[in-house]
């Protein structure tokens, strides 16, 4: 219980939240808008997912905005001609996994800082995608929730984030691929020394975050009859605050993805777009600061309790 | 940070060849767009190799090139500050209500923008001094913060606008032919080089970039030279604050979005390294140029303004890619000799 | 040492070559294709994409060169930006859409004082930055149409909820408040709330929607005043799984509604032909630089049509209401 103290305490902040809720604004547990926000903000959740090995490897991306756009339109132009879902996905999901090797190569084979290296590309990928579709919006129409009704789309949507999460969350505690991710994190030199490659895994965590996204992207592209091209969706800074508010430590080698779960619910409650500020009667305009103080609460008690722990 | 056990050798040359490099892309640039830009009419020239083009492409990225000029000490401590955009928005709306609402005079309520850029900062090395947060995490927390306090004072549809003229002549007029705020600029800016170049305070901020426990042991009093870098950003944020608030005359909540990234391109544009530890000034002075004149020339010449920023994030790898060549080179030279590679795990985003 | 030198030069040389502007001639002259710079209030805005084609069209047959140029997103900072080097470009004309009165007024007003022609279409700046405003309706005509229709649908009595596009954008400010007045007429109709802002964001538009039916299970309409508004409302009461029972109305352009006014989710749009205010907009901006339309002009002709001017605003017409019946004859 006490090495996971973190995941404990963001759940707990999250159950707290929940039941204060059911208590006082009990309308927020109508299922048709509370699926639609948990439909919503799956995505989100998928590249998080991606995002939570970045950060444990001791690396960060903060291109992943602009490759969920730039994915999303492709998949959409694709779905526009007649592709069926089936075939767009695996080619959003290529598309993602070679945005994402750019980023990884930079990182990993030349040693470039991927903080630059994703501020890089996230630029080029941004404009790009501006001056090509220049804001055209993409029509997705008959493909719109996989070409199912409403309701099965949605589910759909969210049992895939959620089976993500599982093999994802699995993967990285049973499988040795796991533990070398954690390896890396931790000291790549050492682990470089105990014949690991740190090189190559780091690698690998940049293709994998891309193809994680291009998966979000389609997903996020069928739930609506037309996609805007957005590079500036903001999704970097929700994926990144989910996963630091989850409890994966920005100095690598710690975290594991319930806590990021929790991280991206804790926050996709308490965003501005959540009914549960409506309910509560909090105007949506304090969702912005209130995620920023959970932010901020979160990286301040992983100081605290590092602090505590030295003396 | 990872930083090398010894200064590769050549350092210093390869520093100053990228500060060469730079300045030729630059002047490429310029004489690109000078070329393409302007046309001469019977009534006169216009375009890009006007004056008062020159002073227009100055005038309005005064405050990006106010937030690189202090993270260009931040950086060199090997630190980061993602809140600069954020705490200047919120500098502004500050200024706003204390003028609109509260009815302060002008100097008193630009005092007060100055002094929460400063509160903003000094919350920034609190964190990270006192907790020994990473930078990265601890400004990506402030970053949310303000930013989001900014559009809740605002209820995220006020804004504070038609400020008198006594204010605005800050953005707006020019003194003999130079914009306003760019002599502000030019006093920050010899205020900020003299401080990191001349001073055993920026000598103290490249040592705790390079290695901050041997400075510690060295007597430097770490704490309260990280303090300074990060009060000097956040003071300096509502600075630019101001200055844009003039220069448009109105403020809002969504104002200085994507400047703390845009400042910190110029900063590792002009070489200086995000692990900390070696920089210069005049580098982010002529990175921040470089980017300006690439992203307004390119409207000059009747090109699509997206081009810009594609070309800024090409220019980007370059640069991170031209400091690391020599290394690289070294690297596979050993290889090949030795058989056995001295080659590094990639960095850390941060210690 | 070396390196210093070598800057000193190439400043010295870039002070040297840039000559200084002649401020007081007016820009370009008659020795090439007049410029005119259009400027939306985002580029990225189908509703401004569809104005530039008219635009495009009208330069086409003036032999005029069109500069197109905008933020992709609401930015009033870019906006001032792209003025300010329009006027340093030279351009004969420009033609605004303002986010923000202020800021770009100031611009404008340099502007003019260097002898550039200026014009407002679809969003005013301040009277004194600008010679005429191309209006696509009177205000009243947008607002009362509007009201009109939402009363019409709501049988004169319930609540309502406005979407506008920023809350700062002066033309939706104006429509909004010519809206509260014809409301007087209609002593049963409610606006719950403050206009929600969408930031001409569809999804945005769609989560404003989708929070405001879950605040208000009572609210029977929504008027979406900016063009991505529309559909996105639309999609929000779709998936609420509220059709028919929250109805949806607004300023949208015909292509983008055809689907929802067909399946019954949106009831009407009202707009105006936005290729045709492109085109008038580019034609007034052709006839203030070769001096056939000048300040205190009556009328304003364009091959067989004859355009009004009150005052300095000059009328596109009447808004036109699309619905079910008519929403497949257009194409924009």
């Amino acid at each position: 219980m006490k090495k996971h103290f973190r995941e404990w305490s963001v759940a707990a902040a999250l159950g707290f939240i929940l039941v204060a809720l059911a208590v006082f604004a009990p309308p927020f547990y109508h299922p048709q808008p509370l699926l639609s926000l948990v439909t919503y903000e799956a995505p989100t959740l998928i590249v998080a997912v991606g995002m939570a090995t970045i950060i444990i490897c001791r690396q960060i991306d903060i291109s992943v905005g602009s490759l969920f756009a730039v994915c999303g339109v492709c998949g959409a132009l694709l779905l526009d001609r007649g592709w069926p879902c089936l075939a767009v996905l695996p080619v959003s999901m290529l598309l993602g996994a070679l945005m994402g090797a750019i980023n990884g190569g930079l990182v990993a084979g030349l040693g470039l800082p991927s903080i630059v290296v994703t501020l890089a590309t996230m630029v080029t990928w941004a404009e790009a995608l501006r001056w090509l579709r220049q804001g055209v919006l993409v029509n997705v129409g008959h493909a719109q929730w996989f070409g199912f009704t409403q309701g099965e789309g949605q589910l759909t949507i969210v049992i895939t984030a959620l089976v993500i999460l599982l093999i994802n969350a699995v993967g990285l505690r049973h499988l040795a691929a796991g533990r070398f991710i954690y390896a890396v994190g931790t000291n790549a030199e050492a682990a470089r020394l105990a014949g690991l490659r740190p090189r190559l895994i780091t690698f690998l965590m940049f293709v994998r975050l891309g193809t994680l996204t291009g998966l979000a992207a389609f997903l996020a592209a069928v739930q609506a009859p037309t996609l805007q091209p957005k590079p500036d969706n903001g999704l970097e800074l929700k994926a990144i605050a989910a996963v630091v508010v989850g409890g994966v430590a920005i100095s690598g080698g710690r975290g594991n993805l319930w806590g990021v779960f929790c991280g991206v619910l804790l926050l996709t409650v308490v965003s501005p777009i959540s009914p549960a500020l409506v309910y509560l009667g909090i105007p949506s305009y304090w969702g912005k600061a209130i995620q920023g103080a959970i932010i901020l609460l979160a990286v301040v008690a992983d100081g605290w309790r590092a602090r505590k722990q030295k003396f | 940070m990872s930083s090398p056990t010894s200064s590769p050798p050549g350092w210093k040359a390869a520093r100053r060849s990228h500060e060469f490099i730079l300045l030729a892309v630059l002047m490429a640039e310029w004489v690109s767009f000078y070329f393409a830009g302007t046309h001469h009419t019977s009534h006169g020239t216009f375009g890009f190799g006007t004056a008062d083009a020159q002073a227009d492409i100055l005038r309005h990225t005064v405050e990006i090139g106010l937030l690189a000029l202090v993270m260009t000490p931040i950086i060199l401590t090997g630190g980061i500050d993602l809140s600069v955009g954020s705490v200047m928005c919120f500098s502004e709306i500050v200024f706003g209500k204390l003028w609109r609402d509260a009815h302060m005079p002008i100097p008193i309520a630009a005092t007060g923008a100055l002094l929460t850029g400063a509160a903003a900062g000094g919350l920034n090395a609190l964190l990270i001094t006192w907790l020994r947060l990473p930078p990265l995490i601890v400004t990506l927390g402030t970053y949310s913060i303000f930013r989001g306090l900014a559009e809740a004072v605002t209820r995220g549809a006020d804004v504070f606008a038609e400020f008198p003229a006594s204010f605005t002549f800050l953005g707006e007029k020019s003194w003999l032919g130079v914009p306003v705020q760019v002599y502000v600029f030019v006093v920050v800016a010899i205020a900020v080089w003299l401080l990191v170049h001349r001073t055993t305070w920026g000598r103290s901020f490249r040592a705790i970039g390079y290695a901050p426990e041997g400075t510690r042991f060295a007597g430097i009093p770490v704490e309260r030279r990280l303090a300074l870098a990060y009060v000097l950003a956040g003071t300096v944020a509502a600075l630019a604050g101001l200055i844009y608030a003039s220069r448009l005359n109105q403020v809002t909540a969504a104002d200085g979005t994507g400047y703390e990234l845009a400042a910190i391109t110029a900063v590792v544009l002009g070489g200086t390294s995000i692990f900390g530890g070696s920089g210069t000034v005049h580098g982010t002075l002529l990175g921040w140029v470089a980017v300006a004149v690439l992203s307004e020339g390119l409207a000059y010449a009747n090109l699509p303004r997206e081009l810009g920023g594609m070309l800024t994030g090409v220019l980007l790898i370059l640069a991170l890619s031209a400091s690391i060549l020599p290394k690289v080179l070294s690297n596979w030279r050993a290889r090949r000799h030795t058989g056995t590679s001295t080659s590094q795990p990639p960095p850390p985003a941060s210690t | 040492m070396k390196r210093n030198l070598m800057l000193l030069l190439a400043a010295g040389l870039a002070l040297v070559a840039c000559s200084k502007s002649d401020s007081n001639a007016p820009s370009g002259g008659g020795d090439k294709k007049p410029v005119i710079a259009m400027l939306p209030k985002n580029k990225a805005n189908a509703y401004f994409i569809s104005c530039s084609k008219g635009a495009q069209d009208a330069a086409t047959a003036l032999g005029v060169d069109l500069r197109f140029d905008g933020p992709t997103k609401t930015d009033p900072s870019m906006q001032t930006q792209i003025v300010e080097g329009w006027i340093n470009q030279g351009v004969d004309a420009i033609a605004v859409a303002a986010e923000d009165k202020a800021s770009l007024s100031t611009a404008l007003k340099k502007a003019q004082s260097k002898g550039i022609k200026v014009l407002s279409y679809d969003a005013d700046v301040l009277p004194d930055a600008r010679t005429f405003f191309v209006n696509q309706a009177t205000p009243e005509g947008i607002a009362n149409t509007l009201v009109d229709e939402a009363a019409r649908i709501m049988d004169g009595k319930g609540e309502f909820a406005i979407i506008t596009a920023s809350l700062v954008a002066a033309n939706q400010n104006v429509w909004i408040a010519k809206i509260k007045e014809r409301l007087a007429k209609y002593p049963n109709l409610k606006l719950v709330t403050d206009p929600l802002p969408s930031n001409d964001d569809k999804d945005q538009a769609q989560q404003q929607a989708a929070t405001i039916m879950n605040a208000h299970p009572d609210l029977k309409l929504i008027m979406a005043i900016c063009t991505p508004g529309v559909p996105g409302a639309a999609e929000a009461v779709k998936q609420a799984g509220k059709v028919g029972k929250v109805h949806v109305i607004g300023l949208g352009l015909p292509n983008e509604n055809k689907d929802y006014v067909h399946a019954g989710v949106t009831d009407s749009v009202v707009l105006w032909d936005t290729g045709k205010l492109g085109f008038l907009t580019v034609q007034v901006a052709n006839a203030l630089v070769k001096g056939t339309l000048k300040a205190g002009d009556k009328e304003f002709k364009v091959g067989d049509t004859t355009y009004k001017i009150d005052g300095d605003n000059i009328l596109l017409g009447e808004p036109t209401i699309f619905n079910k019946a008519n929403i497949d004859k257009y194409d924009f």
